[in-house]
């Protein structure tokens, strides 16, 4: 039986990923794989909400994202034997679910690029990149990230936002480092044009 | 603060499959599962033919030395392969070209220094014949590999099975290689580049299929 955290110590789950203890989150993990349900719980807990942005930022769509949420979460579970505690959970994490978008959005042949409207506020209510804060109110700021090109958004979005090192990024989308942070400057400098031209 | 809890549906469905599973193994560790093969290869065929007539010319180094470096590529790949199928540890374009590049240069340097050193032509009747056993044969002896390699890719949770199938069906062909030139003494480039490699290039084309068939499904 893993021990209640002191309230403290419990993530929020809506802080970008510096804030959520790596360490900690590998002892769940390694309790999971042992078969506690109280450790998937505390897992769920810490990263559903990071994840189910990610995953909106990927999918556009809030509603979408909360299938791809579970569905992910059942990859994650069918898939534990393969975490290794050596290494952060996180990057594991995101690449699966990264994954499930991918197979969601091969099977259903999908739509066209759809613009931020199915959005909802809470589900960009993201720490915004500092170097573009400032120049648009949240709600520009949201139609404009989602009119950045679909991999350098989420390049940049994983590093900026969720905190992920360019080496973590590359590993997420199969890249090279220099390549993840190539994507990711572009998305900003990308991000800055759209906001520019808005105004 | 958001703590957030897991919706009663899902919760229901991990709850009921929630048995303790035994993470994996490192890659390299696993990898490592497939050398008995690929040492048995090595020997097979100077075993049950015979080593390569002109072994003497050639001497230690161009034949096990060459073959050992051909195995330790081979092997080098199927632990690629393994760690590919690791979420979160997938390698780059770059560090796949350059290991296929690897492998693919070893193979070039290999025929052309063996040819130096001890050109054998294949005689012209018997090209056809020569260049299918030299085809056929290490395919065939590719297959078990292969099928092992799958397996143990297919046990990880691979998001890119085909590519995975790739690395390591042209780890087996390397492997089996390695054995099969240690019997045919024919170092014509023409035939090894089309005939050897030929075989490894259809391993590699057998893995990315198996690798398709092997994937998770959800």
């Amino acid at each position: 039986m893993i021990p209640k955290p002191p309230a403290e110590q419990i993530p929020n789950a809506s802080s970008p990923r510096a804030r959520l203890d790596e360490t900690e989150l590998r002892e769940w993990m390694g309790e999971y794989q042992a078969g506690r349900l109280e450790a998937f719980d505390r897992v769920y807990a810490a990263i559903a909400v990071p994840l189910r942005k990610y995953l909106t930022a990927l999918a556009r769509d809030a509603a979408e994202a909360q299938d791809l949420l579970q569905e992910a979460f059942l990859q994650i579970h069918r898939s534990r034997h393969t975490y290794d505690r050596d290494q952060p959970l996180l990057p594991w994490v995101f690449a699966i679910s990264r994954h499930v978008y991918l197979m969601s959005l091969r099977s259903a042949r999908r739509r066209p690029l759809r613009g931020a409207d199915n959005l909802e506020e809470t589900e960009l209510s993201f720490a915004v990149p500092p170097e573009v804060d400032g120049l648009a109110d949240r709600l520009e700021l949201r139609a404009a990230v989602a009119r950045v090109g679909a991999e350098r958004r989420e390049a940049m979005l994983l590093h900026h936002v969720w905190g992920f090192s360019f080496r973590e990024v590359g590993a997420i989308q199969g890249v090279t480092e220099s390549a993840a942070k190539l994507r990711s400057s572009r998305g900003m400098a990308e991000l800055r044009g759209i906001l520019k031209e808005r105004r | 603060m958001i703590d957030e809890t897991a919706p009663p549906q899902l919760r229901d469905r991990i709850a009921r499959d929630l048995a303790p599973v035994a993470p994996l193994k490192k890659p390299w560790l696993r990898a490592a599962l497939a050398l008995p093969l690929g040492i048995l290869l090595l020997f097979a065929a100077s075993t049950v033919y015979s080593l390569r007539g002109d072994a003497g010319r050639l001497g230690w180094t161009l034949t096990w030395g060459l073959s050992t470096i051909e195995l330790a590529l081979g092997m080098l790949l199927i632990g690629m392969a393994l760690r590919d199928a690791i979420p979160g540890r997938v390698w780059s374009p770059p560090a796949l070209l350059a290991s296929l590049g690897t492998a693919l240069a070893a193979v070039f340097l290999i025929t052309l220094v063996t040819w130096r050193v001890s050109p054998t032509r294949i005689l012209h009747e018997s090209v056809a014949y020569v260049t299918s056993v030299c085809f056929g044969y290490p395919l065939i002896a590719a297959l078990p590999v292969i099928l092992f390699a799958g397996l143990l890719v297919s046990r990880a949770y691979p998001l890119r099975p085909q590519l995975a199938g790739a690395l390591y069906g042209a780890g087996a062909g390397l492997l089996s290689d390695a054995g099969w030139r240690l019997f045919c003494h024919y170092s014509d480039p023409a035939h090894v580049l089309t005939a050897h490699l030929g075989a490894i290039v259809a391993a590699t084309l057998i893995g990315a299929l198996t690798g398709r068939l092997l994937r998770p499904r959800s």
